[in-house]
């Protein structure tokens, strides 16, 4: 069936408005001659007006999405834009990754301090007097509280654990489930030969330690372990790590919108 | 026949029937015109030559002929002829790499029609 001409002028004006919808540098390129290839089709009387129809819808469907997706290929899937993009997205990770881990590390480092503080003063009274001795005359009232009285797995107060040269608890202020705990060996042995160790203590699998052990020389030698409860910390060390990923989405997305807004200005003329 | 490197193959359906089609009017161009060359096919003339039997029963609209048209004239395939009866109109005929191409593209699927017969899986003496 032949469309009449005022038909066919319709469907002539309602193509050349479905054109507008292609990128422009195609549009002006090429939306003169389709619209003559339309037209020719249209006055092609072997080829029925609905075939030609459906031809068109697909074609414009399939085409305008691929034309769109080549104008943004040739616009932003330049060489220099993308490795400008890429650059600026690794400093942007390098300054998260510095933003998350040097306030963690300082976080971290500074949790020992009362804890060296304590260490070394109780240290340098045993190492004059004696370990017993000094257990004996009360060595430890100057710090929280006396033996036992804090819950490792809840209160944040420093506590201090004193152990004989073997290994064997002296004395202890704090507790867990019921009874002081012992540091892994290891650590033992390394303050035997380096005399002090800060580290991470995990003596039940939900309770962290930041403690600190220094070795006790003298008539009566052992270790001291000064310790507190890491978490207040952590908390702060997991604010740091949020802030630093939200920071990192934030830089991303400015590159991202940066990126796009520079490639669409200055995208080739032919894109 | 040449076998310069072109664009890669196997080729789109599209590109494949453009080039067939803008060949097989190159070739029906009669030599006694001399050294003046063949002034092309337009956009119409092409999606019709695509669509029947011969070009490959390839359904091309107006857009699709047009975007492929594009990227073959940078791929330097085709080029436009200049030639106009009509200030929309535009002719487009073949480049000597766009000839290469479709002679390795044909190469190619000749090989495999040839393949599928030793296998059985065409009938010996079919048309090819």
């Amino acid at each position: 069936m032949m469309p009449s001409d005022r038909s066919a002028n319709r469907i002539e004006a309602f193509y050349a408005k479905a054109l507008r919808l292609y990128p422009p540098p195609f549009r002006e390129a090429y939306a003169p001659a389709m619209r003559q290839t339309f037209h020719d089709a249209l006055q092609d009387r072997q080829r029925p007006i609905r075939d030609l129809a459906s031809l068109i819808l697909r074609d414009l469907v399939i085409s305008l999405a691929k034309e769109h997706l080549v104008m943004l290929r040739d616009s932003f899937f330049r060489p220099a834009l993308l490795f400008n993009a890429l650059v600026l997205a690794a400093l942007a990770t390098g300054l998260a990754l510095a933003l998350n881990t040097i306030p963690q590390q300082v976080l971290r480092l500074g949790a020992d301090d009362p804890q060296i503080a304590i260490a070394t003063d109780l240290v340098a009274v045993f190492q004059s007097g004696g370990i017993q001795e000094m257990l004996r005359q009360g060595a430890l009232p100057f710090l929280v509280g006396g033996p036992g009285n804090v819950d490792m797995a809840h209160s944040l107060a420093p506590f201090v654990i004193v152990y004989d040269d073997q290994g064997h608890i002296l004395a202890s202020q704090a507790v867990l489930e019921g009874k002081a705990p012992t540091p892994p060996p290891g650590v033992f042995d390394y303050v035997r030969i380096h005399a002090e160790d800060r580290f991470s203590w995990q003596p039940r699998r939900d309770v962290r330690i930041a403690a600190v052990m220094q070795r006790v020389n003298g008539p009566q030698s052992g270790f001291v372990v000064a310790g507190r409860n890491m978490r207040e910390v952590e908390a702060r060390e997991s604010l740091v790590g949020k802030l630093a990923g939200l920071t990192w989405i934030g830089m991303m997305a400015v590159i991202l919108v940066g990126t796009v807004v520079f490639g669409w200005y200055t995208k080739p003329k032919s894109a | 026949m040449a076998n310069e490197p072109g664009p890669a193959t196997p080729l789109s359906p599209a590109v494949f029937a453009i080039l067939l089609s803008l060949a097989e009017g190159e070739r029906s161009w009669p030599s006694t015109n001399g050294t003046r060359r063949w002034g092309g096919k337009h956009g119409y003339l092409i999606m019709k030559d695509a669509m029947a039997a011969r070009g490959g029963g390839v359904r091309l609209g107006p857009g699709t002929l047009y975007g492929s048209l594009d990227r073959m004239m940078r791929d330097g395939m085709v080029e436009e002829s200049g030639l106009s009866d009509d200030e929309r109109r535009r002719y487009y005929r073949l480049t000597n790499l766009g000839n290469s191409t479709l002679a390795v593209e044909l190469e190619r699927l000749d090989a495999a029609i040839t393949s599928a017969r030793s296998l059985g899986l065409l009938p010996q003496g079919g048309r090819s």
